[in-house]
């Protein structure tokens, strides 16, 4: 946990942005940071950073293989017995 | 705002190498280790049950060839999704998502349901392609080297003139190519943390370095990600 000191207010954007790999995994509120009070470039960073993680988390699987891959796997387990298949069939 | 995602479970070290269709820069090597899941709760969310996936379990686990379809259905989409977005190449994701399936046929017998099955094939498959690109790999690079800061890469430190914000303007489609085109190691950790909910101390484990590496790796890829969206958002502009 990150605890906000009086020397944030005097952060400058490097230190500041040097920081932030460090608070993004803190549980710090980072909108209350002293230096985002006063700096409109590490703030927008800041959103920019906390959308892009935002999005990713919603990214869904939506695509689908070929179906020669369940092709190749049915071939292969064929070729492999019942003990299982040592290796995946060549792609087609 | 945390940006911290959900947890997924269990660790096999592996090794990595430059890949892809972008493939240009050198990262990270392991080694390898066990596979049984330890239990998890958070990932219910991007893990939910699945209607019948027990009985199929159960049915593949007995050797029934229709069961094992099922679950080859059930799943197929996720695991080649996640092989897709780790190696940005639809016929080497193939190939893996082929690769992590035989690798279940061949294992199911042995899990034991301590965590969601989801979570552990997905695991599975991760540790398919962290193989994968270890058996690729040319020279090894550790991958303390590629954390190194760059000017590239490195966070902007100027104060400039206010920039284009991102929020709220980033569709799927943008973001699943901006991912495509973050250089390899960024995009693994990134995948692995941001999109499939990963801890840091699991990809350290998984990639074989620390955990203040993967977080620095995981800070520079979101910074890479929006100089790749505010450069995509200039040029719509401009056209």
């Amino acid at each position: 946990m990150i605890v906000m000191r009086a020397a944030d207010k005097t952060m400058t954007c490097a230190e500041f942005q040097d920081a932030l790999p460090e608070l993004f995994e803190s549980q710090v509120d980072l909108s209350g940071h002293e230096h985002l009070k006063t700096c409109e470039n590490c703030a927008a960073l800041v959103r920019d950073l906390e959308y892009i993680a935002s999005q990713a988390r919603l990214l869904l699987p939506i695509q689908d293989p070929s179906p020669a891959v369940w092709e190749n796997i049915q071939q292969a387990i064929r070729q492999g017995g019942s003990s299982g298949p040592a290796a995946p069939a060549p792609r087609k | 705002m945390s940006l911290t995602a959900q947890k997924i479970r269990n660790s096999r070290p592996l090794g990595v190498h430059p890949h892809g269709k972008i493939g240009m820069e050198r990262f990270v090597l392991m080694n390898a280790g066990p596979t049984q899941p330890r239990p998890a709760n958070q990932h219910l969310r991007r893990n939910p049950p699945i209607a019948g996936e027990q009985e199929a379990i159960t049915k593949a686990q007995n050797g029934d060839g229709r069961a094992f379809e099922t679950l080859y259905a059930m799943h197929k989409r996720r695991v080649y999704s996640l092989c897709l977005r780790m190696l940005g190449n639809v016929a080497e994701a193939e190939d893996l998502t082929q690769e992590a399936f035989l690798q279940l046929y061949r294992k199911i017998g042995t899990f034991r349901g301590d965590s969601a099955f989801s979570t552990w094939l997905h695991r599975l498959a991760v540790n398919v392609v962290l193989m994968h690109l270890r058996r690729k790999g040319l020279p090894q690079v550790s991958l303390e080297e590629t954390l190194e800061p760059s000017q590239d890469d490195g966070p902007r430190k100027d104060i400039g003139a206010r920039d284009l914000t991102l929020s709220g303007s980033i569709d799927r489609v943008t973001l699943e190519r901006a991912i495509e085109n973050l250089p390899p190691g960024y995009r693994l950790v990134f995948v692995l943390h941001d999109v499939e909910g990963y801890e840091h101390n699991e990809i350290a484990e998984m990639l074989d370095c620390s955990i203040g590496n993967s977080k620095s790796q995981l800070h520079k890829a979101r910074m890479k990600l929006r100089d790749l969206l505010k450069t995509g958002q200039r040029k719509e502009q401009i056209a």
